[in-house]
C-alpha cells in the first residue's frame, strides 16, 4: 500500500471532519470527537475481537473519575489530569482484563455490564465521601489555563481533541494494517487456529482488551475537562448500550464507523429530540433498518462503494470477487 | 496397545495415552512411535479416534493418562501454542482458513509466529499461491486452502506436521498434487497423516497405524505389507 494512499482516508476523513465544525455548533463538534473516541474502543472489541460490551460505562468513568479526583484534590493542569486518566485505563484494564477476556459472547457482555453497575454504585453511594455522591466533583473553575493550547477555552479545547482524536485513528490504522490487527481478527475468526500456528491467543485478546478500554478511558478523560464536572451519571447502567448502538449504526469494525455513527447518533439527539420527544424512537428504528440491510452500519455499506468509485477513478481493477 | 518400540532416535513418542470427552473415552492406551523424516499414518473408519489422537498430541486436548514425547520433552499439559512453537505444527480437517484476511496476511501471520519469511520455499510446492496473495481466502477454493493451510504451516521448518484428512473432498488433480508435496516434505520433516485415501497414503507412507474404536489395531511397518488391500482389513 502506497503512502499516500494510506494517508489520504484519514487526511480526507479529519479534513471533512473540520469542515463540518465550520457549519456546526462547537458543542456538538466536541460531543462528536470524544463520542467518537469512546465508541472506537468499543467498535474494535466488536468489529476486531469479536468482543460485545456493555461494559464500556465502566471504563469511561475510571478514566473520567481519575481525571476528576486530580484536578479536584491534586492539581490544576488539565493535562496532567488526562494523562492520569490515561493512565487509570491502562491499570483498570490489566486488573479486570486477565478475567475477563477468559469469557466469551454473552458472558463477557453480561459482566462488563456488571462491572459498570458496580462502579456506578461505587461512585454513588459506597464512595459518596469522595465522590459527592449524584452531586459530582465540581472543578470548573480549579482548572488551570494551560500553554500552547489552553484546554478551559472549548474553541481550543476542541482543536486540542481534535489532534488527539487523529492521533488515535493513525494509530487503529497502524493497527488494522499491522499483523497484531491480523491476529485479532484471526481470533475472531477461529481461535483454535491462531493457536495452532503458535500464538497466545489469550495476550492477544487481553491486548485488544487493554487497547480498546484505554482508549475508551481517554475519551473520559477529556469528557472530564471539557465539562469541569463528573457524576456517577457517566457510568449509568441505562447509557450501557450507547457505545454499541453508535458502533452498530456507523459499522462495527470499520475504522470511520465511530465518527459516522457518532455524527448520527448525536445529530439524532439533538437535533430529532427538539422533534420528537422520544428521539431514541428514531434511533431504534434506524437500529432495525441497519440490521435488515446487512448488518454492516453506515460506513460498513459505504465503504466498498466508496473504494470501488476510488479505483474505478484511479484506473485500479479490483480482482477480488463481490468485493 | 501397540507401537512402543525403542525410544532411541524417535521424533515423537506416544504412550499409554487414554483420552476422553466427559464420560465417554475416545482413546484406550495407544502408543505410536515416529522417527524423523517418516511418513506415519493412522487409518481407520470415521469416530475410531484419529484426529482426536492428533488433537492431543498438538495439545488441544489434553489426555486423561498417558505421555506424548517429542525429543525427550513429555508435551501433555503443554498448550496448542507452546507445541507449535517446539515445531509441532497441525492442520486441521475443517480447511477453514482466516476467511477475512488476504492469502498474504495468512501466510504473514504463519511467518510472524515462527519468525520465517522464506515464501519462496512455500511458492516452490504451491505455485499457485504466488497468484493469490490479494485474494481474500474465504474466496479460495477447497484445494487453494489446503494448499494455503500446509503453506502456512511449513514456515519455520516445522520437525513434525500432523495433517488430519488432507484430501478430504479435494479433486484427484489436487490430491495428486498434494501427495507429491508430502513426499518432497518427508525429507525435511516428520509427517503423521490421519487419511481415509488409501491408495495416496499407502504411496507415500513408511508406517501405518490401523485404529478402531479407540484402539491401535494394528501397526505395518513392511513396506510390502503397506497396501491398499491390507490396510482395508481394519476399516
Amino acid at each position: 500500500m502506497s503512502l499516500v494512499r494510506w494517508w489520504s482516508g484519514l487526511v480526507l476523513a479529519f479534513a471533512l471532519l473540520a469542515v463540518l465544525r465550520i457549519y456546526l455548533p462547537l458543542p456538538f463538534a466536541i460531543e462528536v470527537i470524544i463520542f467518537s473516541i469512546y465508541t472506537l474502543g468499543c467498535s474494535f472489541l466488536l468489529g476486531r475481537v469479536g468482543f460485545i460490551s456493555f461494559g464500556q460505562p465502566a471504563y469511561l468513568a475510571i478514566g473520567a473519575y481519575a481525571t476528576a479526583f486530580y484536578l479536584f484534590y491534586f492539581g490544576n493542569n488539565p493535562y496532567i489530569g488526562i494523562l492520569i486518566g490515561i493512565a487509570a485505563g491502562i491499570v483498570g484494564s490489566l486488573l479486570v482484563g486477565p478475567l475477563l477476556v477468559r469469557l466469551r459472547g454473552d458472558y463477557f457482555a453480561l459482566v462488563n455490564l456488571a462491572l459498570a453497575v458496580i462502579i456506578y454504585y461505587l461512585m454513588q453511594k459506597v464512595l459518596a465521601d469522595i465522590t459527592h455522591g449524584d452531586n459530582g466533583l465540581w472543578y470548573l473553575t480549579n482548572m488551570s489555563s494551560t500553554p500552547v493550547l489552553d484546554l478551559t477555552r472549548p474553541d481550543q479545547f476542541f482543536i486540542f481533541a481534535f489532534i488527539v482524536a487523529f492521533a488515535i485513528w493513525v494509530f487503529f490504522k497502524y493497527l488494522d494494517d499491522s499483523i497484531y490487527g491480523a491476529c485479532c481478527l484471526a481470533v475472531k475468526v477461529n481461535e483454535d487456529k491462531l493457536r495452532f500456528l503458535g500464538y497466545d491467543n489469550f495476550k492477544v485478546r487481553l491486548t485488544a482488551f487493554v487497547i480498546a478500554n484505554t482508549t475508551t478511558a481517554l475519551a473520559g478523560a477529556l469528557y472530564a475537562v471539557y465539562l469541569g464536572f463528573v457524576s456517577p451519571e457517566i457510568t449509568s447502567p441505562a447509557r450501557a448500550a450507547d457505545p454499541v448502538v453508535v458502533t452498530i449504526l456507523g459499522g462495527a469494525g470499520t475504522l470511520y464507523g465511530p465518527i459516522v455513527g457518532a455524527i448520527v447518533y448525536t445529530g439524532m439527539k439533538d437535533v430529532v429530540s427538539k422533534v420528537i420527544g422520544n428521539w431514541e424512537l428514531i434511533v431504534g428504528f434506524t437500529l432495525v433498518f441497519i440490521m435488515l440491510a446487512g448488518e454492516k452500519g453506515i460506513w460498513g455499506s459505504l465503504e466498498p462503494r466508496l473504494n470501488r468509485l476510488m479505483d474505478r477513478m484511479t484506473g485500479k481493477r479490483s480482482d477480488e470477487v463481490g468485493q | 496397545m501397540s507401537g512402543n518400540g525403542s525410544t532411541l532416535g524417535n521424533l515423537l513418542e506416544v504412550s499409554g495415552l487414554n483420552v476422553a470427552y466427559g464420560e465417554s473415552k475416545v482413546l484406550f492406551d495407544v502408543g505410536i512411535t515416529v522417527k524423523p523424516g517418516q511418513v506415519v499414518a493412522c487409518v481407520g473408519r470415521n469416530g475410531a479416534g484419529k484426529s482426536t489422537l492428533l488433537k492431543t498430541i498438538a495439545g488441544f486436548i489434553k489426555p486423561s493418562s498417558g505421555t506424548v514425547t517429542a525429543n525427550g520433552t513429555n508435551l501433555v499439559g503443554l498448550t496448542a501454542y507452546v507445541v507449535a512453537g517446539m515445531g509441532i505444527k497441525y492442520i486441521p480437517q475443517d480447511k477453514k482458513v482466516f476467511s477475512d484476511l488476504t492469502v498474504q496476511e495468512n501466510l504473514e501471520l504463519g511467518s510472524y509466529a515462527s519468525k520465517d519469511y522464506g515464501w519462496d520455499k512455500v511458492y516452490d510446492y504451491f505455485p499457485k499461491l504466488k497468484t493469490l496473495l490479494d485474494r481474500k481466502a474465504g474466496y479460495l477454493s477447497g484445494g487453494e486452502r489446503q494448499m494455503l493451510m500446509v503453506g502456512r504451516a511449513i514456515l519455520g521448518h516445522p520437525k513434525l506436521l500432523l495433517v488430519d484428512e488432507p484430501t478430504e473432498g479435494l479433486a484427484p488433480s489436487i490430491v495428486s498434487h498434494l501427495k507429491e508435496v508430502f513426499g518432497e516434505l518427508k525429507k525435511k520433516t516428520a509427517l503423521v497423516i490421519v487419511e481415509q485415501n488409501l491408495p495416496m497414503i499407502c504411496a507415500i507412507a513408511d508406517k501405518i497405524y490401523a485404529v478402531s474404536e479407540g484402539h491401535i489395531m494394528a501397526e505395518i511397518t513392511d513396506r510390502d505389507q503397506i497396501k491398499p488391500e491390507v490396510c482395508e482389513k481394519y476399516l
